[in-house]
């Protein structure tokens, strides 16, 4: 037969998985956030060149009794803030254990992740309701809505995901494929969180400060 | 017992998972006797195409999907060539009527949409994704499925720009769609709108492809093949893919508000509400000039491997031939607002951007330079790739000088819209672009398709699309100057621009021979060409140690490399990898830097989920512009067609797919143990 000698490299004990560095789908993910952290900037860039067109930012409300209260409300945002921020720890939670092959912690902490992001969501729901200006109304409104309806859309997709491994660790093995899925969809969620803090700053805080 | 070994087994995955050095002291060398027919036996029937529409529709092979890719930006090239002929018949004479104004606006829109969106970006990735798997020495790219996706991403978007088109709905504002005349005051209908749409979604595509090139560069190569040993070819490729990342994402938001502005009734381009149209030219824009080089650098990779094959010697300046490769994408990003001189920038601003767009000449120079001096100490084969290279330093060089001429603002605002930009930008990107391709091809296609080209017929290609090239646009240089602006569908005879545009019409009608000189040699190579071999021009790269065609899986063994020149460098005794399973799609992941072992990764086979996404992405994107009610639909389809995706287990459609090929059980290996002994050297033979 066509057996040869040759020298070799044996890769067959090595194992499937590694986590992080090691892993295409960690760096595929990390693709991706390059481009939506991207999209952002640009976002940000938008917001600030129209504000150049404007005296008052935003500008003042031409129908309300009190003209000059055009600033959007703090209240739903930043309570959605300390949220996204304490979503963190689950999702923490449900990293270390994926990492560990803990998969009772995973299961319960993913749960959570959930909660946390459908709560989001609907904190964010009144973040729109608290701008005073509707997309149509003017250059403000539109980026404003823009801005939060893309980090919204991230949002959605983020907790979509979480709710696939869910499904997953509760309903089949946990097994290292999976596991290392956890940890990247950790890494997305991480950034969800902390794109949003200078965005919620830009769309907060730059009105207030004039 | 059997629990508890399942138990160790998870530790020891658990344990290796975190430790990568653990895992890297799992490699085992030594002499091993293999089976070459058996292992090639197997592994082409776990890599089978299959037969029949499905299982065309669930290909995820790389070297399938990268065909589609060009095969269709090809068939994108001749409808956009066939439009330009239209252009060129029209301005043939003065006061001609083959086509009307509203026709003549569509036919340049479409043209330069085509061209830029649906051929050149695409058919360069097209060529990535054929060529980097082969080259870095792997089997298939990161993430099959993505690609696939992609792909048909990529076609939907394109079918919707002329399903428009052949509808009369073909969009009338040039390939990049200025407001105000592009927004809802003055371009009332669905014409902008289909625009818009396609942008967004053919660029979901080219960002696919960007994260698939990186990541399979990145994790995927040979072992051995270090960054400093990566093919020119593949780091240009990585640095576009770069690029795309960085850009792409602005004229998907540029697109975005765009289309809000249409369909929604946004103010982002409105002055009347706090917009501002040049909001649009700087996004625009931003993706808009490192778009040129996505297209160009790619062609840079072409010329550099060409160079080498035929001046039969090392390259010259590898290190800064790969610099100069990044400082021109870095450069890339500070030229867009070049193409806004004409609008009220500060003065500072323009003196920054004329500086940069003249820096950009120097790694451009830097690498002609060192293709010439490859050249110059090199053994040369006048071969037709290499014509179309030496093709492509003429026609660059002069493209590059009348860039720096229009770098600099004065002249910019004399001659701006006119054809003397019409002829620079066709010189940079037809010489930069489709010279290196055509030589590509000509190069690479023994390898895709087992045959070689007519060298003969091959001439006779180059030369007339040489000729004819520089009689189309050369020429247009001095109509330009004359005063004659671009996107009109006629002049008076006064206006003395006849003879020039009769002889630029007389060009297209050359070029148009030679590219149809190339088509008749691709078909008659197809059935008669002489059968090419392995690798005919005696070139360095992995792809040519692979079969022409290469096998579904490209390497039987994985090779591992020794140099910069994979085969040129090769040693007799160089180690192959084994241990890979044959009955799966397996290959080996290696570490980002000096490319050694790092893991096993499977691939996944055939899947169905990639058209079913790629579908969902099309409800939104072409209904939304009748309401936006269809992105709530395409948001529900794509979240059915990710759970999918997600549930549908990878290695069981292969298991699958294995069973209808081929009833017999599959030779597996025991799941990894620490205690296993080596494979015994029996196994195989």
């Amino acid at each position: 037969m066509s057996a040869v000698r040759r020298n070799v490299i044996d890769v067959s004990e090595m194992p499937h998985h590694t986590f992080d560095v090691g892993e295409p789908v960690w760096w595929g993910n990390w693709g991706l956030l390059a481009i939506e952290t991207t999209m952002f900037g640009i976002v940000v860039a938008t917001y600030f060149y129209l504000r150049q067109n404007y005296q008052l930012w935003p500008p003042p409300l031409s129908t309300s009794p009190q003209p000059f209260d055009s600033l959007p409300d703090l209240t739903a945002a930043t309570a959605n803030v300390v949220l996204l921020l304490l979503s963190c720890l689950p999702m923490i939670w449900a990293d270390l254990s994926a990492r560990r092959g803990n998969q009772r912690g995973a299961q319960i902490a993913l749960v959570l992740c959930l909660a946390f992001g459908v709560a989001s969501m609907v904190l964010r729901a009144y973040e729109f309701r608290a701008v005073k200006f509707r997309w149509d109304a003017n250059a403000y409104g539109s980026i404003v809505w823009f801005t939060l309806g893309l980090h919204a859309a991230h949002l959605l997709t983020t907790t979509l995901e979480a709710f696939l491994l869910t499904t997953w660790a509760w309903l089949r093995e946990f097994d290292m494929k999976h596991r290392v899925d956890i940890t990247v969809v950790a890494v997305y969620w991480y950034w969800v969180v902390i794109v949003w803090l200078p965005l919620y700053a830009m769309l907060y805080f730059v009105p207030r400060l004039g | 017992m059997a629990e508890q070994t399942q138990e160790q087994r998870k530790e020891l995955e658990t344990a290796l998972a975190r430790n990568p050095e653990l895992a890297k002291q799992r490699v085992q060398t030594g002499v091993r006797e293999l089976d070459e027919a058996a292992d090639r036996r197997e592994l082409a029937r776990t890599w089978a195409k299959g037969r029949g529409l499905y299982a065309w529709l669930t290909n995820t092979e790389h070297k399938v999907i990268a065909t589609r890719y060009i095969v269709t930006s090809f068939i994108f090239f001749l409808l956009g060539g066939i439009e330009a002929a239209v252009m060129r018949l029209q301005l043939a004479r003065p006061e001609s009527r083959v086509v009307g104004p509203d026709l003549y606006n569509q036919i340049f829109t479409v043209h330069g949409t085509t061209m830029m969106f649906l051929f050149a970006v695409p058919i360069m990735e097209g060529m990535a994704l054929y060529l980097v798997p082969l080259m870095i020495g792997t089997r298939n790219v990161a993430f099959p499925r993505m690609n696939a996706y992609g792909y048909f991403t990529f076609l939907f978007g394109g079918l919707f720009l002329y399903g428009g088109f052949l509808l009369n709905v073909g969009p009338d504002t040039g390939w990049f769609s200025y407001v105000p005349l592009a927004g809802p005051a003055y371009s009332p209908g669905k014409r902008v709108d289909i625009w818009a749409q396609m942008i967004t979604f053919t660029e979901i595509a080219a960002l696919v492809g960007a994260v698939e090139i990186i990541v399979t560069v990145f994790k995927q190569r040979a072992v051995g093949m270090s960054l400093n040993r990566i093919p020119l070819f593949v780091w240009a490729q990585t640095i576009t893919a770069f690029m795309i990342i960085f850009a792409m994402p602005a004229v998907m938001l540029a697109s975005s508000f765009l289309a809000s502005d249409r369909l929604i009734d946004t103010h982002f381009f409105n002055p009347a509400e706090g917009g501002d149209a040049l909001l649009y030219q700087h996004v625009f824009w931003f993706f808009g000039h490192p778009e040129v080089y996505i297209i160009f650098i790619p062609a840079l990779g072409f010329v550099s491997s060409i160079v080498v094959a035929f001046a039969r010697r090392k390259i010259f300046g590898y290190t800064p031939l790969v610099l100069s490769l990044i400082a021109t994408a870095f450069l890339g990003f500070g030229l867009w607002v070049h193409h806004m001189f004409a609008t009220p920038l500060p003065q500072l601003g323009q003196s920054f951007f004329t500086g940069a767009s003249m820096m950009i000449a120097i790694p451009s120079g830097i690498q002609i330079f060192c293709w010439l001096a490859t050249l110059w100490g090199g053994k040369i084969r006048l071969k037709t790739p290499l014509l179309f290279v030496i093709g492509f330093i003429v026609i660059f060089v002069l493209g590059g000088l009348t860039g720096v001429m229009l770098a600099s603002v004065p002249l910019d605002l004399q001659v701006h819209d006119t054809y003397f930009v019409v002829a620079h930008f066709h010189y940079v990107l037809i010489g930069g672009a489709v010279f290196p391709l055509f030589g590509a091809f000509y190069y690479w296609l023994p390898k895709m398709t087992g045959r070689m080209l007519s060298e003969r017929a091959g001439r006779w290609n180059f030369w007339l699309m040489f000729i004819g090239f520089n009689l189309v646009f050369f020429p247009m240089h001095q109509l330009g100057l004359k005063g004659m602006t671009r996107r009109i569908y006629t002049y008076l005879p006064e206006t003395g621009w006849g003879s020039l545009n009769l002889v630029a019409s007389a060009g297209a009608l050359i070029m148009t021979a030679g590219v149809a000189v190339f088509i008749l040699n691709f078909l008659w190579a197809r059935r008669r060409g002489e059968v090419a071999g392995d690798n005919p021009w005696h070139a360095e790269g992995l792809e040519w140690s692979t079969a022409s065609p290469p096998a579904d899986y490209n390497f039987v063994y994985l090779p591992t490399v020794q140099g910069r020149y994979a085969l040129w460098e090769a040693q007799p005794d160089a180690p192959v990898v084994v241990g890979l399973k044959t009955d799966c799609r397996e290959v080996l992941v290696t570490s980002v830097l000096d490319a050694e072992p790092g893991h096993i990764y499977q691939l996944p086979g055939p899947s169905i989920w990639p058209l079913m996404l790629a579908i969902a992405t099309a409800v939104p994107f072409s209904f939304g512009i009748f309401t936006p009610k269809a992105f709530a639909v395409g948001a529900v389809l794509a979240f059915a067609a990710f759970f999918g995706w997600f549930w549908s287990n990878p290695d069981s459609e292969n298991a699958e797919m294995r069973r209808t090929v081929a009833p017999e059980p599959p030779r597996t290996s025991a799941p990894a143990d620490a205690a296993r002994p080596p494979r015994p050297v029996e196994e195989g033979a």
